[in-house]
């Protein structure tokens, strides 16, 4: 038991790793959608997550000791249809982490190093999120819980900090005629917190929660920081210049000084960021593993050297390679870019996981009745 | 062999460590030595011949070394800026600390929609940094300001705190850009530059002086107009705070105390604007009495009907325009919900409202002004 994942370092890894997306889409495709009324999508949005939620405690609830969601969908499904999943879902996770990289890389590019090609930063992630799904994933999920309160204690500093810089009137006004794109608003934070069920793959190797609250508050504080950064940005740029900068809750860090002791700080935040990039990327990694698993019936990667390909160790190996195809191969223009980013992924996201999950849940109804009736009655 | 398997991770990740910034050998293609950045503070652009005209100063040295003043220009900001680090191999021009953004007339008219997107574009310049419109051309204000002692962003400086003091307002790029994206129009402050040596008659004092105008006014195609000094203080009454300004009424010349307006709309039986009713209330201290004194009353009323006709003039501005810098459409939609229930196009009515103008002025005598 000592050697699984605790639900509070679960809950810091997903909350991390969400928050890449987080900023990646937000503000702006939320005001795109919401306009002015952006910040108040956050409480449209909390259904379809209380929904996933409901319905990955439902799985949660007949996955054996030791089994993810790639073993629970094999035995489900069957396995050959449930082969066919796992693979689907393995090569989404492949491929979401080599975008998660490119736009992390390019980001990073056109906000601090101007004239630099994303593939240094590219290669530099993968060989560390290669490292870490190699090794033991306890040391990623304590990676962090170190890393979420930099992040937080970071974009508590920035929404403090602009503070002066913030008009309330521009939030305003909003009516009951803005409830229909305030509740469009909420599709890129659903797409957000769609992530976090991805890590259903990885339930194998986390304790069984006492409190079955565990991901609340993560997610609660996830959407309050959506709201807060929507907030934040539409008061400082307005709804139409939000909408029209290309990152602007970056150029929004750009614009907060700490007097003369830091006239900039864009940098150190920036940079912060790239940790949210390589956990998610990392866990994403792993969690292609877990449902490729099944499939060859190979067995858990973990308590093994670096080096040891041995019991399908090599197809991290093959998957990192399969990540940094992608990232590379991803290179588009920053137009193009952007509607992948805005549009394509996070319709791909909710399909994948709202829609497969929905799916999954719906067809193997016969088949958790029929576990309900075989188990014991107290 | 177990002490030679713990370092093994050390051994993946060290190889990593040489894609880091360092001494010399580094993946990233940007980067600076410190000591050889050349850190501009003001930087002036400008439409002449059809070109865009970039000009930038470095600043004061730290032991008082002469600011370092080019100009260059090409077809684009990003060309022209280019040029200009041709003429500095040695050092390289670091963007990422300008104070000031001062804009020629002619580059406010035509290229305003281009400098922010350059600065949204450019991973260096801050959008918080104060826009300032030249009557004439920028560069004449950035090279002709500088001197041995002195400089561009020195004489702003000075005048941003000035101009804070007595009660205009700096805006930001930032400010402007979110109000002329929302439809609405922007201020912003204008200046014009005065050569030195009309009032100071020394030898070594000949380079220009930035002395503030009032108000420029940005709209979505670029500069629509530069406001007289009167209806800029008008605009100030209307938007702001004009405590400290110094007002002339009748030959009287006056500190205004306390100055504050009210907005709110008028509408017809279906909802839509009919018009728009402001009221100001301003509190001033005469400072120095005209020769034809009047009576206490006479002044209150010739108070109020000066900076009445200010205002109009600043609402007549705003109409023929079409730019709401005022701000008259969030203050009618704050005070008024009628507006946000009728939903029609407020640049289509807003030019042809007629607008009702009240000013209540209040002289405070030389023994009412605070000592």
């Amino acid at each position: 038991m000592d050697e699984l994942i605790t639900r509070k370092q679960f809950a810091a890894a997903i909350f991390v790793s969400l928050l890449s997306p987080l900023l990646r889409l937000l503000p702006q495709t939320a005001v795109e959608l919401a306009g002015r009324g952006a910040w108040l999508s956050v409480l449209p949005a909390a259904v379809p997550l209380l929904v996933l939620g409901a319905i990955l405690a439902s799985f949660r609830a007949h996955m054996r000791p030791g089994e993810g969601l790639g073993g629970l969908i094999l035995r489900w499904l069957g396995p050959v249809f449930g082969r066919i999943v796992l693979v689907l879902y393995a090569a989404w996770f492949l491929f979401y982490g080599g975008f998660i990289l490119r736009s992390g890389a390019d980001r990073l590019a056109a906000t601090i190093y101007p004239g630099s090609g994303p593939t240094a930063f590219i290669v530099v992630t993968v060989a560390l999120c290669l490292l870490v799904a190699l090794g033991d994933l306890r040391a990623a999920a304590r990676t962090a819980v170190l890393m979420r309160g930099v992040l937080v204690g970071a974009l508590a500093a920035v929404l403090a900090l602009s503070i002066p810089n913030m008009d309330a009137g521009r939030l305003l006004p909003v009516g009951w005629r803005d409830a229909g794109s305030i509740a469009l608003g909420a599709l890129p934070l659903a797409s957000v917190g769609a992530v976090a069920g991805g890590f259903a793959f990885l339930s194998g190797y986390v304790r069984p929660a006492e409190d079955r609250r565990w991901l609340t508050v993560p997610m609660l504080t996830l959407l309050l920081l959506g709201g807060a950064i929507c907030a934040a940005v539409v008061s400082v740029f307005g709804p139409a210049l939000t909408h029209t900068l290309t990152y602007p809750f970056f150029i929004m860090i750009r614009s907060i000084s700490l007097g003369d002791l830091a006239p900039r700080i864009e940098a150190l935040v920036i940079a912060a960021w790239v940790g949210a990039d390589f956990l998610l990327c990392a866990f994403l990694l792993r969690c292609a593993h877990e449902a490729l698993r099944p499939v060859f019936s190979l067995p858990a990667p973990e308590g093994r050297g670096l080096s040891d390909l041995r019991g399908g160790r090599y197809l991290i190996w093959l998957e990192a390679a399969a990540v940094l195809t992608c990232a590379l191969a991803l290179d588009m223009p920053p137009w193009q870019m952007r509607l992948w980013s805005d549009r394509l992924v996070p319709l791909a996201s909710d399909i994948m996981l709202y829609g497969g999950y929905g799916l999954l849940w719906l067809v193997t109804i016969p088949a958790r009745r029929r576990a309900r009736s075989l188990q014991p009655r107290e | 062999m177990r002490r030679v398997r713990r370092f093994t991770p050390l051994l993946y990740v060290l190889p990593l460590a040489l894609t880091l910034a360092g001494c010399g050998l580094s993946m990233a293609s940007d980067r600076h030595d410190v000591e050889r950045l050349m850190l501009i503070q003001t930087m002036g652009i400008d439409r002449l011949d059809g070109r865009v005209h970039v000009s930038v100063s470095t600043g004061l040295g730290p032991e008082e070394d002469p600011a370092l003043v080019m100009t260059a220009s090409a077809h684009g900001i990003e060309d022209a800026i280019a040029r200009l680090q041709n003429y500095s191999p040695e050092n390289q021009l670091f963007y990422a600390h300008i104070q000031y953004l001062l804009l020629g007339e002619q580059a406010a008219r035509q290229d305003l929609s281009r400098v922010i997107e350059w600065v949204d574009r450019s991973p260096t310049v801050r959008t918080d940094t104060a826009l300032v419109i030249v009557e004439g051309t920028a560069k004449d204000a950035v090279t002709g300001a500088s001197e041995q002692a002195t400089d561009i962003t020195q004489r702003l400086a000075s005048l941003d705190r000035q101009a804070r003091t007595v009660g205009w307002s700096v805006h930001t790029l930032r400010e402007a850009a979110a109000a002329i994206s929302e439809g609405d129009g922007a201020l912003c402050l204008a200046v014009e530059t005065a050569p030195m040596d009309q009032t100071i008659f020394t030898d070594d004092m000949r380079s220009d002086a930035v002395i503030p105008l009032g108000y420029a006014v940005l709209g979505p195609d670029g500069l629509a107009d530069i406001l007289t000094p009167e209806q800029s203080f008008g605009a100030e009454l209307l938007t702001g705070d004009p405590t400290g300004l110094l007002i002339t009424v009748d030959g009287s010349t006056m500190e205004v105390l306390e100055g504050s307006a009210e907005l709110k709309g008028a509408y017809g039986p279906d909802g839509a604007p009919a018009g728009i009713s402001v009221r100001c209330t301003l509190r001033a201290g005469v400072l120095e009495k005209s020769d034809d004194a009047a009576t206490p009353e006479e002044l209150d009323a010739a108070l109020s009907q000066t900076v009445g006709r200010w205002v109009t003039g600043a609402l007549e501005t705003a109409q023929t325009t079409r730019c709401d810098f005022l701000g008259l459409k969030k203050a009618v939609l704050t005070s008024d919900h009628a507006l946000a229930r009728w939903g029609g196009d407020w640049t289509d009515i807003f030019p042809s409202l007629p607008m009702t103008v009240t000013v209540d002025g209040f002289v405070d005598r030389s023994y009412d002004l605070p000592e």
